[in-house]
C-alpha cells in the first residue's frame, strides 16, 4: 500500500477489499434496525402529505385573492415571506450536504436522506422565484422598483450597471442552475448508491462538494442581494449574504430536527437516528441560533455607530412605522429564549423539546423575513402612490396565507421525496459509523 | 463523609494553618493515615469488569487509573456528568450582569458624556463588552473550576508513595478506593477486588 502525501494522492481503490467491503454490507442488512418497515417512510409521512398539499393550495389561492381583494404589494410580500422561508430550508440543506461531504462527516448518515430530499425540493422556492420575477417584470415594479429602469434617479443610473432586469434575470437563472444541480446531484448520488453499493459515488459528492461551497456561497449572497436588500435600492449592507446565509443553516437544521422527530415518532429510524444524532444536530441549532445573533447584531451594530443616513434609514424606517415589536420579538424569540433553551444538554437529546424548538426556530427565520420584507409594502411612498391603506391587524390573514400557503406545498413536495426510496442512504461506506454514533460528552 | 468534613479536609490540605484536618478513619500500625486500597489489573475488559463490580457494590470515592481513555469507563464507573457546566453558567450571568451594571453606572449614571452623538446609556455599545465579560468569566469560571473539582494544583499525591503504581501510565491498570468512602472496610474492600481479579492489592498510607 502507497502511503498517501500531497505530492501522491489517495489511489482510486479504497483501503477496504471488495470482500470485506461486502462482508459489511451484509452485516448491516441483517442488522435488526434495517427492517423494511423501519427504514421506509410507508404509510408514515404519506398521511400528512395531503393536509399539507391543502393547506398549501387554500394558502396560495387565499393570496390571489389577497392580490385583487386587498393589494398585489402586500400578497406579494406575504408570498415572498414563505417562499424565502423554504428557500432558507432547501438551501441551508444544500450548505450541509456540502459540509457532510467535503469534512466526510460519518455520524449524521443515518439523518442525511432527509437534508438530501430538502435539498432536492429546492426546485420549488426557485420556481416561486422565477414567478416573483415574472411578477415584477410585468407590472414594472412592484417591491423591486428598480426593475423599470433607472429614469432620471440618479443613484439607481449609479447601480443600474448591477441593478437592471436583464442582468436580473441572467443571474436568477444561474442561482436556479447552481441550486438545482447541486441538490439533485447529492441526493442522486445517494439513491444511487442504495442501488448499486458503488463506493466511488461518495468520492464523486465529495469533490463536487468541493468547488460547490464557492458557487453556494455567491448565488446564495447575491440571491439575498438582489431579492431583498434591493427592495430599498438606496440600503446597501456587506453583511446582507452572510445575514440570509444564517438563516438557511438555521432553519434547514431546524427543519431536518423536526422531521426526524416525526419520523421517530411515527417508530421510523428507530435506533437508527438516536438521542446521540439529535444532541449533535442540537448543537448545531444552537450554534446556528447565536451565528444568527451574531450577524444580526454585527450588521445593526457597524449601521447605528457609523450613523450614515443610507444606512440606518433602513432601521430607522422600521422604527418609526410600527415595527419595534417585531424587532423586539426578533431579539428574544430569535435569540435570547432559544439560547437559554437549547443550551441544556437534556433538551437537546431530548426529540420533543428538541422538536418544539425546531418548530420555534422556523417560526422565528420566518418572523425574520417579515421583519425584511413585510415594512417595504405600505411605505409613504406607496401609500401616496398608489393610494394604500395600511390594513393593520386586519390584514394578518393575507401575510399567514402567503407562508402557508409556500411552506404547505414545499412541506408536501418533502412528504413526497421522503416516500420515494428508503429514509437512509442504506450502502454508504460510512453507514456503520453513524449506526453506533455516540457523545461521550 | 459529610460535605462540610469535604469542604475542611481540603481546606485543610492547603492552609494547614487554618483548621486542622479530620481524625482519620482508620490509621496503619505505625499510626499514619490510611490512603485507601490499590488493586491492579492487566487488561482492559479486567479492570472494566470490575469497576462495574466496585460500582455496584455502592462505592463512591474511588477512581480507575489507566495508560489510555477506556470508552464507556464512565458507565462502568457510574460517574455522573460534571458540575462544571453549571459553575460556568452561573459565572457566565455573573459575567453579564456585572458588565451591564459596570457600563450602565459609569457611562450612564456616574459620568455621563456624549460620544458621537449617542444616548447616555445606549444599549448597542454595551453588548461586545458584555459578551467579551460573560466569555472571560466563563473561561476563568471553567478553567478555575475544573482545577478546584478535581483538587489540583496539589504538591504530592498518597497514591505516588506506592512504588507500583508508576506503571499506571505504562502497561497497568489501577483501581484505587479511598478510606473516606463510606463503604470502606479493609478486609471486605480487600476482598471484593479480589474477587474482581485485581492482583498486587495492597494499602495506601498517608506519611508525613
Amino acid at each position: 500500500m502507497t502511503s498517501v502525501t500531497a505530492n501522491s494522492p489517495a489511489p482510486d481503490q479504497t483501503a477496504l477489499s471488495d470482500h470485506d467491503w461486502q462482508h459489511r454490507l451484509d452485516k448491516i442488512a441483517s442488522d435488526p434496525r434495517m427492517t423494511e418497515s423501519n427504514i421506509r417512510a410507508q404509510g408514515a409521512i404519506g398521511k400528512l402529505g395531503m393536509p399539507l398539499l391543502l393547506v398549501g393550495v387554500i394558502g396560495l389561492v387565499l393570496t390571489i385573492i389577497g392580490a385583487f381583494s386587498m393589494s398585489g404589494r402586500h400578497a406579494l410580500a406575504a408570498f415572498e415571506v414563505g417562499v424565502f422561508t423554504a428557500l432558507a430550508m432547501s438551501l441551508g440543506s444544500i450548505f450541509f450536504l456540502l459540509v457532510f461531504h467535503s469534512l466526510n462527516a460519518g455520524w449524521i448518515i443515518t439523518g442525511r436522506r432527509v437534508f438530501e430530499n430538502m435539498g432536492s425540493i429546492v426546485w420549488f422556492p426557485w420556481a416561486c422565484l422565477v414567478l416573483v420575477v415574472i411578477i415584477e417584470m410585468a407590472s414594472g415594479g412592484v417591491l423591486l422598483k428598480w426593475i423599470a429602469g433607472p429614469g432620471d434617479n440618479y443613484l439607481l443610473n449609479k447601480k443600474a450597471p448591477y441593478l437592471n432586469a436583464g442582468f436580473f434575470i441572467v443571474r436568477v437563472l444561474i442561482y436556479g442552475a447552481v441550486w438545482i444541480f447541486l441538490g439533485m446531484r447529492f441526493a442522486g448520488l445517494s439513491r444511487q448508491s442504495d442501488d448499486s453499493g458503488d463506493r466511488a459515488l461518495g468520492r464523486k459528492a465529495r469533490f463536487t462538494a468541493g468547488w460547490g461551497i464557492l458557487l453556494f456561497a455567491l448565488t446564495t449572497a447575491f440571491a439575498a442581494f438582489d431579492f431583498l436588500m434591493s427592495m430599498d435600492y438606496r440600503f446597501f449592507s456587506t453583511m446582507w449574504g452572510v445575514y440570509f446565509f444564517a438563516s438557511c443553516a438555521l432553519a434547514s437544521v431546524s427543519a431536518a430536527v423536526l422531521v426526524l422527530a416525526v419520523l421517530r415518532s411515527r417508530n421510523k429510524l428507530e435506533g437508527l437516528v438516536t438521542e446521540e444524532h439529535f444532541h449533535d444536530l442540537g448543537k448545531l441549532m444552537f450554534a446556528f441560533t447565536v451565528f444568527w445573533a451574531y450577524t444580526a447584531f454585527s450588521q445593526y451594530f457597524l449601521i447605528w455607530y457609523s450613523n450614515i443616513p443610507e444606512e440606518t434609514m433602513w432601521y430607522t424606517y422600521r422604527k418609526d412605522n410600527g415595527w419595534m415589536w417585531l424587532f423586539a420579538f426578533l431579539c428574544f424569540g430569535h435569540f435570547i429564549v432559544p439560547f437559554l433553551i437549547i443550551i441544556w444538554r437534556g433538551v437537546k437529546r431530548n426529540m420533543l423539546l428538541l422538536g418544539v424548538m425546531a418548530l420555534l426556530m422556523i417560526i422565528v427565520t420566518a418572523a425574520d423575513m417579515v421583519w425584511i420584507i413585510r415594512p417595504m409594502v405600505y411605505t409613504d411612498k406607496a401609500v401616496l402612490d398608489y393610494g394604500l391603506t395600511d390594513p393593520g391587524i386586519a390584514g394578518v390573514w393575507l401575510d399567514a396565507a402567503g407562508l402557508l400557503g409556500v411552506l404547505g406545498i414545499w412541506g408536501f413536495l418533502l412528504t413526497r421525496a421522503l416516500e420515494k426510496g428508503f429514509l437512509l442512504p442504506t450502502k454508504d461506506p460510512m453507514l456503520h459509523e453513524s449506526m453506533k454514533h455516540k457523545n461521550y460528552v | 463523609m459529610s460535605a462540610m468534613t469535604n469542604l475542611i479536609s481540603g481546606i485543610a490540605d492547603y492552609a494547614p494553618m487554618l483548621v486542622r484536618k479530620p481524625a482519620p478513619k482508620f490509621v496503619s500500625r505505625e499510626g499514619n493515615r490510611i490512603y485507601g486500597i490499590v488493586a491492579e489489573f492487566g487488561e482492559t475488559p479486567a479492570v472494566y469488569k470490575a469497576a462495574q463490580a466496585v460500582r455496584d457494590a455502592g462505592y463512591r470515592r474511588w477512581d480507575v487509573h489507566s495508560p489510555f481513555p477506556v470508552h464507556g469507563m464512565e458507565e462502568a464507573m457510574g460517574m455522573k456528568t460534571t458540575k462544571l457546566p453549571l459553575i460556568a453558567g452561573g459565572a457566565a450571568i455573573c459575567g453579564v450582569l456585572f458588565a451591564i451594571f459596570l457600563q450602565w453606572i459609569t457611562s450612564g449614571v456616574l459620568y455621563p458624556m456624549v460620544t458621537q452623538g449617542k444616548p447616555y446609556a445606549a444599549w448597542e455599545p454595551f453588548l461586545p463588552i458584555t459578551f467579551e465579560l460573560g466569555v472571560l468569566f466563563t473561561a476563568f469560571a471553567c478553567l478555575f473550576g475544573m482545577l478546584a473539582l478535581n483538587g489540583l494544583p496539589r504538591f504530592h499525591h498518597p497514591l505516588f508513595s506506592h512504588e507500583r503504581f508508576y506503571r499506571v501510565s505504562n502497561d497497568r491498570f489501577m483501581i484505587a478506593i479511598e478510606a473516606e468512602d463510606a463503604n470502606f472496610d479493609p478486609d471486605k474492600t480487600r476482598a471484593l477486588l479480589e474477587q474482581a481479579g485485581g492482583d498486587h492489592i495492597t494499602i495506601i498510607e498517608e506519611e508525613d
